[in-house]
This record gives structure tokens, C-alpha cells and sequence, in this order.
């Protein structure tokens, strides 16, 4: 799908799925504005924010300064999330705490925000990476697996919310795919994951895209408040 | 510019976006909130947003309209055009 004229927004985008939605978006003509806590830079029309997800003071002052730099927002992506995978009783509190301030709050904070800037062109697109977890509720992943599925839950109370400013809100529940945060799990752990699934492979960033290109065009205007699994999880 | 202009303005920008039969002419009266509100639920809510960044602007600092000072009034900030002025003119004594 091709992208001229369009700002898209995309959290967490130095690295993992992030990164990789950034060089598709800019591939395709897109202006993408990136935010994450770490600096990044990238060719084309690409513009870097540092911005702690986790702190919503940090995110409000951060959309502040978007708005006075590109004054509009047209796609939004809630990528950014960290993940510690641990058996509850021996869960750190700071790496718990950490899940929901990101994953949770921070998709919350961002969505908000975005959605103060699309209102004036009654127009906009929020969608949220979510997880095969937040579904398949594994083990180990109590408190990334609540933030998942509250990822979803805030995108269908918005979606009402917002429904009547022609904003869509919908979810993407992406299952494995290559990226560093894969690498903080137990491969073996995964691969039965997978293997269990109705469509046994890993997703690919093509996967991931497809869909994005669905819930961002006009096609699916009368879609919203919405979950696509990928690999053929319900 | 007034706070009580700012929020007339803002009032009637926001009340000119709804539909022709829906439109009126904001004045102190004008009822935001509860019986006899002439704006809905969300309606209330993009004035809220419009005036928190103009006052961030006016004032150079944020200026939360909704927190627990507001929430918990007897005599709510948001009943009338004229209250919300008043709430918002007390706030920026605070600043």
C-alpha cells in the first residue's frame, strides 16, 4: 500500500517489529514519525523523538512538540513493549511494574494523545500490536499476557469513544516473529508454541504488514473495535 | 484575551461543528453539563481538550481541567459556561 502524504506514528520503532514497520512505512512513501526511549535515525523522511513510553508526562510533552513540528498525525502504531517472561511468585516487581507502564499505560497515553490531533480532521487510524499471548495465555507471562489483552480492551473502548470522529481503533495479535525480544525466551518454549498452532510457522514482517495496510486504508472504514490473530489463533 | 471569552470561543467553535438543527448561540447560561445540557458527553469532552491546550499556551503551563479539585465540587465547573470561567480564572491565581 502506498503511503504519499501520510504521517504515521509508530512507538518502540528502533528496534524489533518497530524498526522493521518504520523502513516498510518509509519504503512506501510514508512520513514516519519514531518514538523510543533509545535515539535512532534512519534515511528519508523519517523523524526521531526520544520518549520514554512509560511515563505519560513524558508522552504529552512529546506530542506537543509533534504537533508543532508536523501539526497532524494520519496512522498511529502501539508497537513499543517490553517483556520479562518469569514464573509470577518469582516475577521482579520493577520488570512487572515495567509491562504495564509500557505495554499498557503507555498504549493508553499515546492513543490519547494522537487522538487530540486527528479529532480537528475527523480522520485517523489507531492500531495496537498485541500478542499471541494475551489468547494463548502461556505460562511465565501472567502479567505480559494481562497487558495484551487490556491492549485490546482500550482499542474497543475507544474505538466507541472515538467512533463518531471517524477514528478506527482495532488490534493486531502478532504471534512469534525473529526479533531480539524473541531472543529473551526459552527458543524450545516457543517452538511448542508454534508448532501447536493451527498455521505452524513463525510470522514474518509481510504478515504484519498486510494486515497494518487493512485497518490503515479507507477499505476498512466501517472496521473497528477488532482483533486479527495471525497463525490462525482465536 | 479573557478567559470568559476563551471559553465562550472555544464553546461555540466546538458547538458550530454540530449538525444545523443542533446549533445554538453559547452565552453565560449556556448549560455544559447535567439536566439541561445542551452539548452531549463528548461533545463536553473536545471543549475540555481545546481549552487545556489554549490554556497551556496562555499560561505556559498545564492546566488540568478534570483532576480530583474539579471532580469533587458541590457546584460542579462544568454546570455553566459562567462556572467553568470561574473555576479556570481561580486555577490561574494557583499558577
Amino acid at each position: 500500500m502506498n503511503y504519499r502524504d501520510k504521517i504515521v506514528l509508530v512507538t518502540g520503532a528502533s528496534r524489533g517489529i518497530g524498526k522493521e514497520l518504520v523502513k516498510y512505512f518509509l519504503a512506501n512513501e510514508a512520513t514516519v514519525l519514531g518514538l523510543s526511549k533509545s535515539d535512532f535515525s534512519c534515511d528519508g523522511k523519517y523523524f526521531h523523538y526520544s520518549c520514554d513510553i512509560s511515563k505519560g508526562s513524558n508522552i504529552h510533552s512529546t506530542f506537543r512538540k509533534i504537533v508543532k513540528d508536523h501539526g497532524r498525525i494520519d496512522i498511529v502504531i502501539n508497537n513499543a513493549a517490553v517483556l520479562t517472561s518469569q514464573y509470577a511468585m518469582i516475577m521482579p516487581i520493577q520488570n512487572a511494574e515495567d509491562m504495564v507502564n509500557t505495554n499498557l499505560l503507555g498504549t493508553f497515553f499515546v492513543s490519547r494523545e494522537a487522538v487530540k490531533i486527528m479529532r480537528k480532521f475527523k480522520h485517523g487510524r489507531i492500531i495496537n500490536i498485541g500478542s499471541m499471548a494475551a489468547s494463548l495465555e502461556p505460562m511465565g507471562d501472567s502479567i505480559y499476557a494481562a497487558t495484551k489483552a487490556g491492549v485490546r480492551t482500550l482499542a474497543n473502548v475507544m474505538s466507541r469513544e472515538f467512533s463518531k470522529l471517524n477514528i478506527t481503533c482495532n488490534t493486531l495479535g502478532v504471534t512469534a516473529i525473529e526479533t531480539d525480544m524473541l531472543n529473551q525466551l526459552p527458543r524450545e518454549k516457543i517452538d511448542e508454541i508454534i508448532e501447536a498452532l493451527p498455521v505452524p510457522r513463525y510470522a514474518n514482517i509481510d504478515d504484519i504488514t498486510n494486515v497494518i495496510d487493512f485497518f490503515a486504508s479507507d477499505k476498512s472504514s466501517y472496521i473497528t473495535s477488532q482483533t486479527v490473530y495471525l497463525g490462525g489463533i482465536n | 484575551m479573557k478567559v470568559g471569552e476563551i471559553v465562550k470561543n472555544v464553546v461555540q467553535e466546538v458547538v458550530d461543528t454540530l449538525p444545523e438543527s443542533d446549533r445554538f448561540i453559547v452565552d453565560n447560561k449556556t448549560i455544559l453539563f447535567g439536566n439541561g445540557s445542551e452539548i452531549d458527553s463528548m461533545t463536553l469532552v473536545s471543549v475540555i481538550v481545546d481549552l487545556e491546550e489554549i490554556l497551556a499556551d496562555q499560561y505556559d503551563k498545564e492546566m488540568c481541567l478534570t483532576d480530583d479539585r474539579a471532580m469533587t465540587r458541590e457546584i460542579s465547573p462544568f454546570d455553566t459556561i459562567q462556572t467553568l470561567v470561574d473555576y479556570i480564572e481561580e486555577l490561574s491565581k494557583q499558577i
